[in-house]
């Protein structure tokens, strides 16, 4: 059963990539065009994307998930390209094409007066189609092509008003600071290549994914005691650092909250920063590579999980105190990204996908919120300019707090508590340390502090803009119906994903699910349980106390938290920093090398150029002579030659049959002459 | 002999005939009711579907392999080049409603499929008089298509010079060929070959070999056998050339193959540098080097468009006859390749010549001028099917080309003997790239005249654009993913 969509697995980036390419070639004035191709070509993808899913079921059987062809044959060498349909694709690919398919929809309202509307349609369908492109590969060649192209697309789309400094600035430095990763994730997969001699991930038995091979990775060993296997896993998390923002890369992510909403909705929260985490539950095996063979600790998942901590709770620090609405939200997408990585690295893997998918749902249900508030409020992003929202806009209000609870955890029907506890649960097991299980718990609780901030501060107290508050209104039903959609579906996968019923977990490592109503009840789960819903609970409180129980009325007042820690507040909201240090150190070094440079080439190597140069103009006379009377000419004269042969040439084909006659007879008695005696 | 079987694995042509004879009866019983676009459409559509549920028909049945004692032989190769030779008359068809040429359409659209199954036997046949006979019907058919245009002076001579030039290289294959009957006694090709081959270099035997090769060089149009090409393409009806240039030359490839390959194994010979020896592969490395040379230079100084891809046509010859003289599998596999994509982008840019003539009055390069602002899809493809005939990567002219130069490169035990004939080829390509270009030139770099409507859009069918975005479509397929379909070919040609 559904095993023909194996076959067919490849229609589904086709269609929105055809769309971007009639896009393309479609003129500005063809909005309602624009519209139609793009979310029409999404819902076939999102179609066989379901049916993808339902393929990749435990039961669905058959042997073989994997459909390799031969793409280009070098000499001898055959390059293999390939897709899979294993659990983890078709997770992604529902995830992914139904909440592109929602923001899609979205975007409709949202861009519906930008003068570039086609254009939008066209690049959002090229990033839909290389991101479902991405998901399915099975050859991690395929999946580095998608990978670049996704960030093409990501670059494209920060930049869409471009015009603005601003986003420029930020589109060009999201591309050259995930750059920095690729360059990882590209030398690793040169290194993979040479020593298992193939790139496909699982081929029969002679994948690079497959026990053969990294049996051998694990033996070898590399530069510095490492194994091969775990060199080629940090230089491909390397990769993953860059796309997913993890620390120390995460700079670009909150500075591509230039572009449009549904943009960082859909690229910058949902789906493509989550590609890093993919790329590691996608060769988990090799990560997972070890000598000992026991699963979740090798040195390569160690270093998974110590980034993801740090990261999960730095940047959750940091979005305590931003005021940019969307940039709050930026940096708890590298918060989350953190927690699903550190999932991974403690060796959660499991775990770590149902939280981004979980992740997927509500966080860009939490970026329409935001979008659709800031659309309400004449592109005002500033949250100390907001507020008393709740009043004008209702639907949006509950939306957004809806992602709200989900994000923050709120026990027992948000699937960010199920997916969160279960990320906790899998820490505490982790053998090496208990310090990430702490610092994960930690995050939960500023998460909830600062959503509870964010949300205080634009929906509830009074509206602080100042004049524009009676144009403040709710957003058009095609703005709302995908926010009330992806509110409903958080809730409901809060169902799929309890410990009692883990059906989610259990479909992504390819087993049925069996309800267990006493695993909830075990004495660690619940002890977990109760901790994180206890801190997250404190978090919510305490953000309430300071933000919530007195709200503002000036938009210039101070920042309630400042007047408490005034030093701690002033580096979280400079965001610790991170950008001057990168100045000061990899921006200003860079500069310095260039100065240097300069100066050496002027004052050094000028002198002796000098004396070079002297020489080199005689030469140069010498042969500007010879190239004026000798070479040029000939050039010239050569170019004119092959003009004038085929000029003299057309001659001979004046039109006139005698004589095309006689040259036909002709040819025929030079070929027998020639064969007889020549 | 069992005529039941022979005409069950005939039915493909059979289909295309008696469509030709329904479109024939449908058009002259109602001509007199519907309008002229009205019965360009009919017409059309019912010859499409002629050409359809025959390429339905050799897709689902298995290929019937040797018939009536190895007379035709429609192995999975030749019925390959069947169902190219459909698509391509499809595609002929289509781009025929936008030209409107002649109120005679009915015979238009028949002849046009009787060309086709001409064309589809020869791609089959085996025996010399099945070869002849297949030849005729399909020449006939394309002189008096030629011919259409009856108020255009030029079209009538173009194809008054096609019809005598191809009389008389008709005369000549026919004399070779019975020539070389009368030396061997036999009129199948496979069972030829042994007896020829006992008899050397025969002086009857070179000029029956030399005779051949006139009369199919005609058809494939390498020097010095091309001169009627630039007529013909220049003043036929655009349809007519856009079928000569693509199918025709297919098919007659692959009967030259044929012929060469299982006529005369024996009577090869040697073309390598310093390493001559008489035969046929001497004959064609001189044409070849004659059409690749010649067809490059003169397509340089060309300003009709028409008459630059009938340049750049015969040195296309050229580059396939490199594949031929490779003698083995690879090569025919190449040269097929080859053959198919490069009609699919010369009949893509046929079409785009034909509504660039229609609307601008002139098939000049300057007509082209400002294509960009008038139509993007159209000047889209063309850009497409341009560079793909001038063989840049990543398109399938390039593939094609690469296979036909590795092809030649790799026969004869890897002497690298045809060196001397793939550097000039290569050279020769670096030419044509600058007569290419001017064609983009002007489409994408120049802007509309000013007067003629300057820059307003031009009005295209939807049918012709369908076919033109297909076109394109697959020339880009071909060329990101050509290992399926060579591979293939190797494999159905090696067995």
């Amino acid at each position: 059963m559904m095993s023909w969509i194996r076959e067919w697995l490849w229609l589904i980036p086709l269609a929105p990539l055809a769309a971007a390419g009639l896009l393309a070639l479609t003129p500005r004035a063809g909005r309602r065009r624009a519209a139609w191709l793009g979310i029409g070509s999404l819902s076939v993808a999102t179609v066989l994307s379901w049916a993808a899913f339902f393929g990749a079921w435990p039961g669905a059987g058959g042997a073989g998930r994997e459909v390799n062809f031969t793409w280009l044959t070098f000499g001898r060498t055959p390059l293999e390209l390939g897709w899979v349909l294993d659990p983890l694709t078709g997770a992604m690919l529902a995830m992914v094409s139904t909440v592109a398919l929602l923001i899609f929809v979205y975007s409709l309202g949202d861009m519906r007066a930008d003068p570039n509307f086609t254009r939008f349609f066209c690049f959002l369908s090229f990033f839909a189609g290389s991101m479902l492109g991405l998901v399915m590969a099975n050859s991690l060649l395929w999946l580095f092509m998608c990978w670049e192209l996704v960030g093409l697309a990501s670059y494209l789309l920060i930049g869409f008003w471009f015009e603005k400094p601003a986003a420029a600035a930020a589109a060009k430095k999201a591309f050259l600071v995930t750059r920095i990763g690729d360059l990882g994730l590209l030398l690793g997969l040169i290194y993979l290549y040479t020593e298992t001699g193939t790139l496909l991930c699982y081929d029969e038995g002679r994948g690079c994914l497959e026990a053969a091979a990294l049996a051998g990775l694990v033996e070898r060993v590399s530069v510095g005691g490492i194994t091969v296997a775990t060199a080629i896993s940090l230089l491909i998390f390397c990769g993953a650092i860059g796309k997913s923002g993890q620390v120390p890369l995460h700079v670009w992510l909150p500075d591509a909250m230039e572009g449009p909403t549904p943009v960082s909705a859909l690229i910058h929260a949902a789906t493509m920063v989550a590609a890093g985490v993919f790329l590691v539950a996608r060769v988990y095996p090799l990560m997972d590579a070890d000598v000992a063979g026991e699963p979740g600790l090798s040195a390569a998942l160690q270093g998974v999980a110590w980034v993801g901590a740090v990261t999960a709770v730095m940047a959750a620090a940091i979005a305590a105190a931003q005021f940019d609405l969307k940039r709050i939200l930026a940096y708890s997408t590298v918060s989350q990204l953190g927690y699903m990585m550190m999932a991974l690295g403690v060796g959660g893997y499991a775990v770590g996908m149902f939280h981004l998918i979980a992740h997927a749902f509500f966080k860009a249900l939490l970026f329409l919120g935001a979008g659709s508030a800031i659309h309400g409020c004449h592109h005002e992003r500033d949250i100390r300019r907001m507020g008393g929202l709740r009043r004008w806009m209702p639907v949006t209000f509950a939306a957004h707090a809806v992602g709200m609870m989900a994000l923050a955890g709120v026990p027992l029907f948000f699937c960010g508590f199920w997916s969160k506890d279960g990320i906790l649960h899998a820490a505490w097991g982790w053998p090496v340390s208990r310090l990430p299980f702490l610092l994960g718990l930690a995050g939960v609780g500023l998460t909830a502090f600062y959503m509870m901030r964010q949300m205080a501060m634009v929906y509830g107290g009074e509206y602080r803009g100042g004049q524009l508050k009676k144009e403040i209104h709710e957003s058009p039903a095609v703005m709302r119906v995908p926010m009330v959609i992806l509110a409903v579906a958080v809730v409901l996968l809060s169902v799929v994903g309890t410990p009692a019923w883990p059906w989610l977990e259990e479909f992504l490592e390819g087993r049925e699910a069996a309800v267990r109503a006493g695993d909830l009840f075990e004495h660690e789960t619940l002890w977990i349980m109760g901790a994180s819903a206890l801190v997250m609970g404190a978090g919510l409180v305490a953000g309430w106390r300071l933000y919530g129980r007195r709200p503002q009325r000036r938009a210039d007042a101070p920042d309630p938290l400042r007047m408490a820690q005034p030093a701690v507040f002033s580096l979280l909201e400079q965001r610790l920093r991170f950008d001057e240090v990168y100045e000061a150190t990899v921006v200003r070094s860079a500069a310095w090398a260039a100065e240097a440079w300069d100066w050496l080439e002027r004052e050094v190597w000028q002198g002796l150029m000098q004396w070079a140069g002297y020489g080199a103009l005689a030469a140069g006379w010498l042969s500007r002579l010879s190239d004026e009377y000798l070479v040029n000419p000939a050039f010239d004269g050569g170019c004119e030659g092959v003009r004038g042969c085929g000029r003299g040439m057309s001659g001979w084909h004046g039109g006139r049959l005698r004589i095309y006659l006689r040259v036909v007879a002709a040819g025929m008695a030079a070929m027998a002459v020639w064969l007889t005696w020549g | 002999m069992n005529y039941g079987a022979i005409a069950w694995a005939l039915a493909p042509e059979a289909i295309l005939a008696l469509t030709a004879l329904a479109v024939l009866g449908m058009d002259a019983a109602l001509a007199r009711r519907w309008s002229v676009p009205v019965r360009w459409r009919a017409a059309v559509a019912a010859g499409v579907a002629g050409c359809l549920g025959a390429l339905v028909w050799m897709a689902a049945a298995d290929p019937p392999g040797r018939l009536a004692g190895g007379m035709l032989v429609l192995d999975d190769a030749s019925r390959f080049v069947c169902q190219a030779l459909a698509v391509l008359t499809m595609a002929s068809l289509v781009l025929s409603i936008e030209t409107a040429l002649t109120e005679h359409i009915g015979e238009y659209v028949a002849l046009m499929l009787l060309a086709t199954v001409g064309l589809m036997l020869m791609a089959g046949a085996e025996n010399m008089v099945l070869v002849y006979a297949s030849l005729e019907l399909a020449s006939l058919s394309l002189y008096a298509l030629a011919a259409f245009q009856r108020e255009s002076r030029h079209g009538l001579e173009a194809a008054l010079k096609y019809f005598l030039l191809g009389g008389m290289s008709s005369a000549f294959l026919l004399y070779g060929m019975s020539a070389l009957y009368g030396l061997s006694g036999e009129v199948e090709l496979s069972r030829m070959a042994p007896k020829l081959a006992r008899l050397g270099m025969d002086p009857l035997l070179i000029v029956a070999l030399a005779s051949v090769v006139v009369g199919l060089g005609f058809k494939v149009a390498v020097v010095p056998f091309h001169l009627w090409a630039p007529d013909v393409y220049q003043a036929a009806p655009l349809p007519t050339a856009a079928l000569v240039a693509s199918g025709s030359k297919m098919a007659s490839f692959y009967l030259l193959i044929r012929f060469m390959l299982e006529g005369f194994p024996e009577l090869a010979g040697r073309a390598d540098w310093r390493g001559w020896e008489g035969g046929w592969m001497p004959l064609l490395g001189m044409a070849a080097a004659l059409s690749i040379g010649l067809g490059n230079l003169v397509a340089l100084v060309q300003s009709s468009v028409r008459r630059l891809l009938a340049y750049s046509a015969i040195a296309h010859a050229g580059y396939a006859l490199l594949g031929v003289m490779a003698g083995n599998a690879e090569g025919t596999a190449a040269v097929v390749y080859y053959l198919s994509t490069y009609a699919l982008a010369v009949i893509g840019a046929f079409g785009v010549a034909g509504i660039v003539e229609r609307n601008s009055g002139g098939d000049r390069l300057e007509n082209f001028a400002g294509l960009w602002q008038r139509s993007p899809l159209l000047a889209a493809c063309l850009f497409v099917f341009i560079l793909s005939l001038a063989g840049l990567p990543p398109l399938a002219g390039f593939v094609g080309k690469f296979a036909v130069f590795a092809a030649a490169a790799g026969a004869g035990g890897g002497g690298l003997g045809l060196i001397w004939l793939i550097a000039w080829a290569l050279g020769m390509s670096a030419v044509s790239l600058y007569y290419y270009l001017q064609v983009l030139k002007q489409a994408y770099v120049r802007e509309a005249e000013a007067g003629r409507g300057s820059s307003a859009a031009w009005r295209v069918l939807p049918a012709t654009r369908v076919v033109l975005l297909g076109l394109a479509v697959a020339v880009v397929l071909l060329g990101c993913f050509p290992g399926g379909v060579l591979s293939w070919l190797r494999a159905a040609l090696g067995s």
